[in-house]
């Protein structure tokens, strides 16, 4: 039996189906943010979901890969609510959400820089310290390449995660997305970054977007995953040799639970793809 | 804190169209102006002008998806 899980985002919308299926579902993902300010009986009902499937917090908003420290309120916001859920673990992305008091309403790409390695490994000690575990750090998608970078994307992540305690929560759209719209391989990325860091797997959909003749392709998640994602999917469950948790992400748009579950099982197709072109990796998953 | 003057930069130019009107219409003197140091002048003066107004346009999608009362639109 592999000890791989395979889950979904909470989203209030999907919140009855997810209930409902609970036997094909291993893992739930929860957007920290959302329950910061939440009431005491919202608080209260992410409590009971904690205690009745896995949970894992995932925040959107603290900016960690920044020359800026991160705001100590906004980490004990974390760390309170990681102490009142025990979440399997907590994530964060490696971006900048603001700056000069501007909020930009969305992660961006910091520019890829020594200075940004140096203040994301800095905040990722502080969340540590403060919220008593280090976060699983996630990659972020961009229409734009960040400007002032010196450095590209697979160099930047992997001296993050080889020079923090964290572990990587891989967005295979992202990746798919950033190689798409500027041009490398994603296999090729995958041989860059330590693989064997790799704890979390996010999938999602998006769409072509343009402006002035220009085409991106903008991880919107109101999309279904396209095949692209799932052959990465394939790709990093034959290179990495430990259990990955995945977690399906769709904020809109939503189709039926039964159209998600399908995604799902389609994804645990992909891991099981991938896990048998590398038995020699996967013995673990045998002798289990 | 070069770096952080960069950010702040680019926060401005991503979130205030007229900032990144005045920045497209005089790159390089919209950077001296916000005092950014000489190698990121040229970087920035050297933007990905496609993904700078692709990036801004979503922006301005998201937020208004944010006023029209839709929760969790998470990236």
């Amino acid at each position: 039996m592999s000890a791989d899980r395979f889950g979904l985002g909470w989203r209030p919308r999907l919140a009855a189906g997810i209930l409902a299926n609970l036997d094909r579902i291993d893992i739930v993902e929860v957007i920290a943010d959302d329950y910061f300010r939440a009431p005491r009986h919202e608080r209260r009902a992410l409590q009971t979901l904690a205690a009745q499937t896995p949970v894992t917090l995932h925040g959107v908003s603290l900016g960690l890969a920044s020359a800026v420290p991160v705001e100590t309120r906004r980490l004990d916001d974390m760390a309170r609510l990681c102490s009142e859920v025990a979440p399997e673990f907590w994530s964060e992305h490696l971006a900048f959400v603001r700056g000069g008091g501007i909020e930009i309403g969305h992660l961006a790409a910091p520019p890829r820089t020594e200075a940004t390695i140096e203040g994301a490994l800095a905040n990722l000690a502080r969340a540590k310290q403060i919220v008593g575990i280090a976060p699983q750090v996630e990659n972020v998608a961009t229409l734009i390449d960040p400007p002032g970078s010196d450095r590209d994307e697979a160099s930047w992540l992997a001296a993050i995660v080889r020079n923090s305690e964290s572990r990587l929560l891989l967005d295979l759209h992202n990746l798919h997305a950033n190689a798409v719209n500027f041009n490398f391989a994603a296999k090729g990325f995958l041989a860059r970054i330590p693989v064997e860091r790799i704890a979390t797997i996010h999938l999602a959909g998006g769409k072509w977007i343009g402006r002035n003749g220009a085409q991106r392709l903008l991880d919107d998640h109101l999309h279904d995953v396209p095949d692209p994602v799932y052959e990465l999917l394939e790709e990093v469950a034959a290179r990495a040799p430990q259990p990955l948790t995945v977690i399906l992400e769709r904020d809109g748009n939503f189709p039926s639970i039964e159209s998600l579950l399908v995604q799902l099982d389609r994804a645990r197709q992909a891991v099981a793809g991938g896990r048998a072109r590398t038995p020699h990796l996967h013995r673990h998953e045998v002798a289990a | 804190m070069s770096e952080s003057r960069l950010e702040v930069f680019l926060a401005r130019i991503y979130v205030d169209q007229t900032a990144r009107e005045q920045f497209l219409a005089d790159p390089r003197g919209e950077a001296m102006r916000a005092g950014l140091a000489a190698q990121e002048i040229e970087q920035v003066v050297n933007i990905d002008r496609d993904g700078l107004e692709l990036f801004a346009h979503s922006l301005g999608h998201k937020r208004a998806r944010k006023h029209g009362n839709q929760k969790n639109q998470h990236a």
